[in-house]
């Protein structure tokens, strides 16, 4: 799956929030998502868009740089910047029209970040309840900050579902502390099989005809249980 | 009253004075910056309470108050208190219950009519109000003032007490985090030398009293390369990480990366932040995402978020805690704002 984001100029429409527009960038935004889950990164993607054109855009990378600060937003930020100055504008003339279209609710940093840089509106897909700065922890985004910049206008909701699917599926593979890290195929059948073997040869019961059979039986309907488990699982990710 | 004994005794003379610029550990002191819960002042309500006439009735009384006006959320609170007063003719009071949990009477109230039919009055004197704390205390000042109202227990944190006394690092750990701060302060004037805002950071192995990172504000170049923020990446840098090149400034630089990754620890876990202001909010939780062992601050900042603005490290819905100070070095730091 190779993802592909065209940098698109000027496409004719004003309005900066209309639902078209909306649909269109958290499109793209969404692609940016699953590029950083394929690279092993939270799925969070994000696009700024000023005057209909992307002058920034970023998915997390925070395990590639070793620096818990980059994420999606601070990514797109620099892209802006670096914009800016390519093209010779003004940034906070452009950072004051620019809005930002991102898959979750932007973090407290992220939040206050976007003030730092005057954006003033924020579209995203779902809250996050971890770290969120727009309500979910602490509202940021309408605090009352006078050395943090401005206040923003935050739209969401727009494919909630789908981003903190995306959240679930990075979580479930990432946490090697979790339940799930000794729920795995592997672990499970070495277990199983040891408990076979040590009733076969400890356990004068199961010796007999049927008591085998029936033991026989549980052990691998549980293997076949967890192999279908699995499956849909791998497929659900990809 | 000579004058000259009237400033000695006023300004006791520096223990080691070695010019000007010298600076004592003795100078400053780094106070905890602790959550609402353990710095305000704890809600008091009102309870009905009445003194035991008859002290062999206390055992049945505090029985049977327990089951028809259980403390519920308030098992901090002891039933029963000592009477200090030696002149007071009873030795023992007794809580009853919360006054908006007491039925309906007109004052003004009567014994019986706080206890159900059940529970005999028979030992007990006049009620009155008292006013108790809402809920437990959580360090030594909270405990101490609100005993004076009612008896509570209290789960002492001794470095808690010690961390409020200013008793809580030794002479040595002192002189060690005054150079850290030094090395911030250092950095954050070489900053305002290029025209950046006079703000430093530093970043400690406090397990091998390193100095692992040392950075100033950069916000010249980039609108949120504050301290805190530079200190981060030049920490990812020195694990071989990092995205920004701060080369150019002789004063941000960082410890090579370690030939053991394994060494490494994970981000800034365990590491210790020195910074001369208050962080703002972005590098607040900065600093929570890189999993800070523990933040060290010269003096407060307009919109901070560690103690001014917000407590982010005492923050109940984030899964990161850790120790805010500030304090430390104090005074050179809060000159650094002119």
């Amino acid at each position: 799956y190779e993802v592909t984001l065209v940098m698109e100029t000027k496409e004719g429409r004003s309005g900066d929030t209309a639902v078209e527009d909306i649909e269109t960038w958290m499109d793209k935004a969404f692609d940016m998502a699953k590029d950083a889950l394929q690279n092993g990164e939270v799925p969070v993607g994000c696009l700024m868009v000023y005057n209909s054109e992307v002058v920034g855009k970023g998915r997390n990378e925070v395990n590639e740089t070793k620096n818990a600060t980059r994420h999606a937003e601070m990514v797109a930020l620099d892209e802006l910047l670096n914009w800016c100055h390519s093209s010779n504008l003004d940034v906070s003339r452009v950072s004051r029209n620019t809005v930002l279209y991102v898959t979750v609710e932007p973090c407290v940093m992220c939040a206050a970040a976007l003030r730092l840089l005057n954006i003033p509106t924020v579209v995203y897909g779902c809250r996050n309840e971890r770290f969120g700065g727009c309500g979910s922890i602490l509202d940021v985004s309408s605090a009352d900050l006078p050395q943090t910049g401005n206040t923003f206008k935050c739209v969401s909701g727009h494919r909630a579902g789908e981003a903190v699917e995306m959240l679930k599926t990075f979580y479930k593979q990432e946490n090697p502390n979790g339940i799930n890290a000794y729920l795995n195929l592997p672990f499970i059948s070495v277990l199983l099989l040891f408990l076979h073997l040590s009733f076969y040869f400890f356990s004068p019961q199961t010796k007999n005809e049927e008591g085998l059979i029936i033991h026989d039986h549980i052990c691998r309907m549980i293997v076949l249980l967890l192999l279908i488990k699995d499956f849909f699982k791998l497929h659900y990710v990809t | 009253m000579s004058n000259e004994e009237h400033i000695g005794l006023m300004e006791p003379p520096p223990k080691r004075w070695k010019g000007p610029m010298c600076v004592t550990e003795d100078s400053w002191v780094a106070h905890p910056v602790l959550s609402d819960e353990e710095s305000q002042d704890i809600e008091m309500i009102e309870a009905f309470a009445a003194p035991i006439v008859d002290k062999k009735e206390t055992s049945r009384l505090v029985r049977e108050l327990g089951s028809i006006h259980p403390l519920n959320g308030l098992e901090h609170l002891k039933r029963v208190r000592a009477v200090k007063d030696k002149a007071s003719p009873h030795s023992l009071e007794v809580l009853l219950c919360l006054v908006h949990d007491a039925p309906d009477t007109e004052a003004p109230v009567s014994i019986d009519s706080l206890l159900s039919s059940a529970v005999s009055s028979e030992g007990l004197g006049q009620p009155f109000v008292v006013n108790v704390p809402a809920r437990a205390p959580l360090t030594r000042p909270q405990f101490e003032l609100v005993s004076k109202q009612w008896p509570t227990s209290f789960h002492e944190d001794k470095r808690v007490t010690l961390a409020l006394k200013g008793e809580l690092f030794s002479p040595e750990q002192k002189a060690r985090m005054q150079s850290y701060m030094m090395s911030a302060v250092a950095a954050a004037e070489a900053g305002k030398e290029l025209g950046m805002e006079a703000v430093g950071a530093a970043m400690v192995d406090p397990s091998t009293e390193t100095v692992v990172a040392v950075g100033h504000d950069c916000r010249a170049d980039h609108p949120l390369h504050h301290a805190a923020m530079v200190c981060i990446d030049l920490v990812a840098r020195s694990q071989g990480g990092g995205c920004y090149r701060f080369d150019r400034y002789p004063s941000c630089s960082f410890t090579p990366p370690d030939s053991d990754v394994t060494a490494q620890p994970y981000i800034c876990t365990g590491y210790d932040l020195y910074v001369t202001r208050e962080p703002c909010l972005m590098c607040a939780m900065a600093l929570v995402h890189s999993r800070i062992g523990r933040i060290f601050y010269g003096t407060g900042s307009a919109d901070g978020a560690f103690g001014t603005k917000y407590k982010l490290h005492s923050q109940k819905d984030l899964n990161h805690r850790f120790e805010v100070y500030e304090g430390v070095l104090g005074r050179q730091c809060e000159e650094l704002k002119k």
